[in-house]
């Protein structure tokens, strides 16, 4: 493992890399899904998972290898990574008011419990992080706090994503009040709104872009 | 209907610096499984908070859904900044050579605030604000 981070290491230093391991992290229901569906789409024409409305949908990491990005001149090849949402809490309860039976809420908590778990643990193994957060709620939560202090501790470089403004309580603004120090781009990850944007943002400042 | 009671501990930082990581989390989340809700004058390492969402993953159950976290920094600047930087290299050597030593390095003292952590099945919600976080709590 040190000497896979050491040839990483050697490799950026170099500009050698050529594929940029991009994690998709954010607390849960954000969006992240979509947003990897919607990147994956316009490049490969294939999407990445499934996105539902029942919390904890995505439970597994979920790839999508050699994703080749053009944008304004910038080429960039990526390996997507879309994690399982972050929580404090999972109760099994929560999935019941979506029509899932008891053994099936248990097994969903169960799976989304473990996917927490794995979703930190790829916190070593991506080079550049797309934080989704819902720009229709409060961004200053203990986990985005969290993710965002993991990511700078680990000097991992960050985009914040401010999702969902297409829709009415949208708030982006209050995302980048509370973050200042991060790019915020804002997108509709669902109407494919500012996504373009997004693409020069992250051939800017992902780690190993030319 | 008998009235619920939360008790709430309030522990010094220096209680949980003497602790290694892994008895710190340990520690604290056998209280707040227990139904306490615990506050400390000190904020944990991002890393070690991740850690504290990492292992409080592998016990969550039926009676135990998850914690609440809340927490504020004190923010580090002038002479509190380069003692707090010093002090993370510090551990970064000593982790590295006792790393090279096979061991692990599990001694990392907190950073200044105030922190409050508590079982979701009590806390409600929390409302984080840059200077004030307010916590609802129901039993």
């Amino acid at each position: 493992m040190p000497l896979d981070k050491f040839f990483d290491w050697f490799y950026t230093l170099f500009g050698l890399k050529k594929t940029v391991r991009l994690g998709i992290y954010g607390s849960v229901n954000t969006g992240k899904t979509t947003l990897a569906n919607r990147i994956s789409k316009d490049w490969t024409g294939q999407e990445v998972g499934k996105a539902s409305p029942i919390p904890h949908e995505t439970r597994f990491v979920q790839k999508k290898e050699k994703i080749h990005i053009k944008h304004r001149g910038k080429n960039l090849t990526i390996n997507l990574l879309d994690m399982p949402g972050i929580a404090t809490k999972i109760d099994y309860r929560q999935f019941l008011k979506y029509g899932l039976s008891k053994k099936a809420a248990r097994q969903r908590a169960k799976e989304a419990t473990d996917g927490v778990i794995e979703a930190i643990k790829w916190l070593n193994n991506v080079d550049t992080v797309l934080a989704v957060m819902d720009a229709t709620q409060d961004p200053l939560t203990q986990v985005n706090v969290t993710l965002l202090g993991n990511l700078e501790a680990r000097k991992i470089p960050v985009i914040i994503v401010a999702n969902k403004i297409d829709k009415r309580r949208a708030d982006p603004d209050a995302i980048r009040d509370a973050f200042p120090q991060y790019p915020v781009v804002e997108v509709s990850a669902l109407k494919g709104k500012n996504v373009g944007q997004l693409y020069e943002v992250i051939a800017k400042h992902a780690k190993g872009a030319k | 209907m008998k009235p619920q009671k939360i008790k709430f501990d309030f522990v010094s930082s220096a209680t949980l610096d003497e602790k290694p990581k892994s008895l710190r989390i340990n520690f604290i989340l056998n209280k707040v499984k227990n139904g306490t809700i615990l506050v400390t004058d000190g904020v944990l390492k991002p890393e070690e908070e991740i850690d504290l969402i990492k292992e409080t993953m592998r016990r969550v159950d039926d009676g135990f859904p998850g914690i609440e976290v809340a927490s504020l920094k004190k923010p580090a600047k002038g002479m509190l900044n380069f003692v707090e930087k010093m002090a993370d290299q510090k551990e970064k050597i000593q982790s590295l050579f006792a790393g090279l030593a096979g061991q692990t390095f599990e001694k990392t003292s907190m950073r200044t605030g105030l922190t409050l952590i508590g079982p979701a099945r009590f806390i409600k919600k929390v409302k984080k604000n840059p200077n004030s976080f307010s916590v609802l709590a129901e039993v």
